[in-house]
């Protein structure tokens, strides 16, 4: 895949017919957003063509026919105990995080660098360390925490020196104490000082969003329609700094991730170091297929995951979790219920983590009342999909949502029909 | 291996409530009052209930068949509005109004909007205000309880006009007003029979104890919020409360105006009706305070000596109002201040 983040595609490096190497650069763009993209294995290009992407529909791809079976080599990282961060300039963690094809891990995919890379319009002065996982499900960054830790805390050294922010915190949910306490033994290890330190937040969703979790942390919000660096904050995910510390210190590109495989259908649920770019059905294929007769390919987690058609659709950086449903979990959810009348009995505006009035906004959308949508800040929704789980007339609020945000980017011409 | 898989758009799961589980946890709710009801007015509390809940369920029946509409029976809010109205009758009401009654509540009161949800009035309210005014006389006949003097309950409904009759509270208070009597009247009607019930009044209203614990009910499901119901009963109680201190002659203590008429029914079964009542917090405690204040004046100044309905109804015609004026500011503050 050649857009795996968000920003300008990548321009593809290699033509049908080539051999590529292991790591080797196959996708680059000169955009400043933007991130280059590499093989995980070694073998010859197919071809150069459009596949299914979970987010855009078709992207265009570069398929590669392994040449042989070679697993990646693992870095080692017990170097990554005794280092000297201070070793490492600025401008070279940016350069290697930018070479390595990192992109935020969580979910959204913004390039890293352009995130750490101090900006003298925006100074970072506190960086947090998004260690809550996304949604139910999804257990990928607590078995980072839990088995990479080290290379975490190098990777926070690193972007703390790459972004010259003065505080970091490491927001970790409190059902997850053998991860606070993991990461907080290793951080004592190596920082003396209590710059870097472990906050364990309320388990709840959705407490990994950026903007719930800098709520939680620093009891600040970011402003509606803003970014985080608005507020001087930068928000990394675990599996980030962790690809931050094998980039800069063992020049590794980002070619696999951990990816929660999970749903009361598969046979073994897990989580598994993927080569990215490995397809879902073979992903599913691996941990066993599925037991019972499945009914819905997620990718993602059950809250805001996508729902995928073509079981050929790759992995990519920012796909954290693969969760495939029963069909008796999805005939109790919403779409397969009969859609009755709002009685606005107010629950969906009680759970929005953002304040806002669900309800009103997909009425609005619903009677294509885009201004009225608007009026009631339509655009500052998560997308985290609270109001429609409890809904108790079965209406699909965050589709209707989403459907008004698209509707309202094309009747401003921000993306095309 | 996978076949026939689904696409949508998230979220992929939701939990088990529905609407119709919602009506439910109301009707369950007001079992306690019914009970009481039927403790104290005997048979009167069963056929009015059954009669109005079975008039409204067939109304909507009907109207769905006309407007050629799926049959929305499943919901239950019929039965729920059928209750509601029963019970804010008074027991000596007869079967042929209560049906009148019933019909106009779901017919005018809810399926001329569009059905549940989109009314702007309490169906139950706007049937009992048509009652009122259709019917005056029948309505502000009080019966004894049955559990005062047993021989009431014998009594058919079409000679019930004849038979004893007694004040309700609030028609006392109200006398009081005028005799500057309030003190020595509230000593007569002891505030335990006001708990219990064994008071004269509507149907379901008299005994606040079995409020009371529907009431809470609903709150422990959180089916209701706490909002609404305790905006009523605070704003009620500091108004009751400012007269009483004024002229403690006149006016009977705020406690009693909390225990007595349809104070409780109204503020945790009526206001508290999502549909017609304000969707923020905020616009919850305006509507309650308009509620418990409204009915108050009525109480205290007005002709009627209850005034439940007609607040109930006054505010709902301004939820639309409360609700545009307490919008929800996004948690990061409005956007581009």
């Amino acid at each position: 895949m050649l857009s795996q983040h968000t920003g300008a595609v990548c321009r593809p490096l290699v033509r049908s017919g080539n051999m590529v190497q292991a790591g080797q650069k196959v996708g680059d763009s000169d955009a400043f957003v933007s991130a280059p993209v590499h093989s995980p294995i070694t073998g010859k290009v197919k071809e150069v063509a459009l596949r299914s992407h979970p987010v855009m529909g078709r992207s265009p791809a570069v398929v590669i026919d392994a040449y042989q079976y070679s697993p990646t080599k693992q870095p080692r990282f017990e170097r990554a105990d005794d280092f000297d961060e201070t070793r490492y300039s600025p401008e070279q963690i940016c350069d290697a995080v930018r070479q390595a094809g990192i992109v935020g891990m969580g979910g959204a995919g913004f390039p890293t660098r352009v995130k750490i890379e101090p900006n003298p319009r925006l100074p970072k002065e506190t960086m947090i360390v998004n260690g809550c996982e996304c949604e139910p499900y999804i257990t990928c960054d607590y078995r980072l925490m839990l088995e990479r830790t080290s290379r975490i805390v190098a990777g926070i050294r690193l972007a703390r020196r790459a972004s010259g922010c003065a505080r970091v915190f490491i927001g970790i949910e409190d059902n997850k104490p053998e991860a606070i306490e993991a990461v907080d033994a290793a951080l004592r290890k190596h920082v003396k000082s209590r710059q870097i330190e472990v906050v364990p937040v309320r388990t709840k969703y959705p407490q990994g969003g950026e903007r719930q979790l800098i709520a939680a942390i620093l009891n600040k919000h970011v402003p509606t329609g803003g970014i985080p660096p608005a507020i001087g904050v930068v928000v990394l995910n675990v599996a980030t700094v962790a690809a931050i510390a094998e980039a800069v210190l063992g020049d590794l590109p980002l070619t696999h991730r951990v990816v929660t495989v999970t749903g009361e259908a598969i046979a073994h649920p897990g989580n598994y170091n993927v080569a990215i770019g490995t397809s879902v059905a073979e992903l599913i294929e691996f941990c066993g297929g599925v037991t019972q007769k499945s009914a819905k390919v997620v990718l993602g987690g059950p809250m805001m995951g996508i729902a995928i058609a073509d079981l050929e659709t790759p992995v990519t950086k920012t796909t954290n979790a693969i969760t495939v449903l029963t069909k008796e979990q999805i005939g109790k959810a919403k779409f397969a219920r009969r859609q009755t009348a709002c009685i606005r009995c107010g629950r969906c505006l009680q759970v929005c983590p953002e304040n806002l009035n669900p309800t009103k906004i997909a009425h609005a959308v619903k009677n294509n009342l885009l201004d009225v949508a608007e009026s009631y800040y339509i655009n500052a929704c998560i997308e985290c999909g609270c109001c429609s789980y409890v809904c108790p007339a079965n209406i699909e609020l965050t589709g209707y949502i989403k459907t008004g945000k698209i509707f309202l980017a094309r009747q401003k011409q921000m993306i095309p029909p | 291996m996978l076949r026939d898989i689904t696409v949508s758009h998230a979220p992929h799961i939701s939990q088990p409530l529905s609407t119709r589980r919602v009506m439910v946890d109301v009707i369950i709710a007001l079992v306690p009052a019914m009970a009481a009801a039927g403790y104290f007015f005997r048979y009167h509390a069963a056929v009015l209930i059954s009669t109005c809940v079975l008039a409204c369920a067939a109304t909507e029946w009907l109207c769905n068949v006309i407007r050629k509409r799926p049959n929305s029976l499943d919901d239950f809010s019929a039965v729920v509005t059928g209750i509601i109205l029963a019970l804010s009758l008074p027991p000596s009401f007869p079967v042929w109004a209560a049906v009148v009654g019933s019909c106009f509540a779901i017919a005018i009161g809810k399926m001329v909007f569009g059905g549940l949800g989109a009314n702007i009035f309490n169906p139950a309210m706007v049937g009992r205000a048509f009652l009122t005014a259709s019917f005056g006389m029948l309505m502000t006949t009080w019966t004894v309880p049955a559990t005062l003097d047993p021989a009431m309950s014998k009594v058919a409904p079409e000679n019930m006009i004849h038979a004893r009759t007694r004040a309700t509270p609030l028609a006392w208070s109200k006398m009081a007003i005028k005799d500057k009597n309030g003190a020595e009247l509230y000593n007569e009607w002891q505030f335990k029979a006001m708990v219990i019930g064994d008071i004269a009044g509507c149907l379901g209203e008299t005994s606040a104890i079995a409020l009371l614990i529907g009431g809470l009910y609903l709150l422990i499901r959180r089916t209701i919020s706490f909002h609404v119901p305790l905006a009523v009963l605070l704003s009620a109680f500091v108004f009751a409360a400012l007269c009483y201190f004024r002229d403690s002659y006149a006016y009977v203590q705020p406690l009693f105006h909390l225990t007595s008429g349809g104070m409780l029914l109204g503020a945790f079964f009526i206001a508290t009706d999502p549909v017609t009542a304000p969707l923020t917090r905020r616009g919850m405690w305006i509507f309650g305070a308009g509620v418990g204040a409204i009915t108050m004046l009525i109480r205290v100044v007005g002709e009627y000596p209850e005034g439940m309905m007609f607040s109930v109804l006054l505010m709902n015609a301004v939820t639309p109002l409360i609700d545009k004026l307490c919008k929800r500011i996004p948690a990061g503050g409005r956007p581009g201040v």
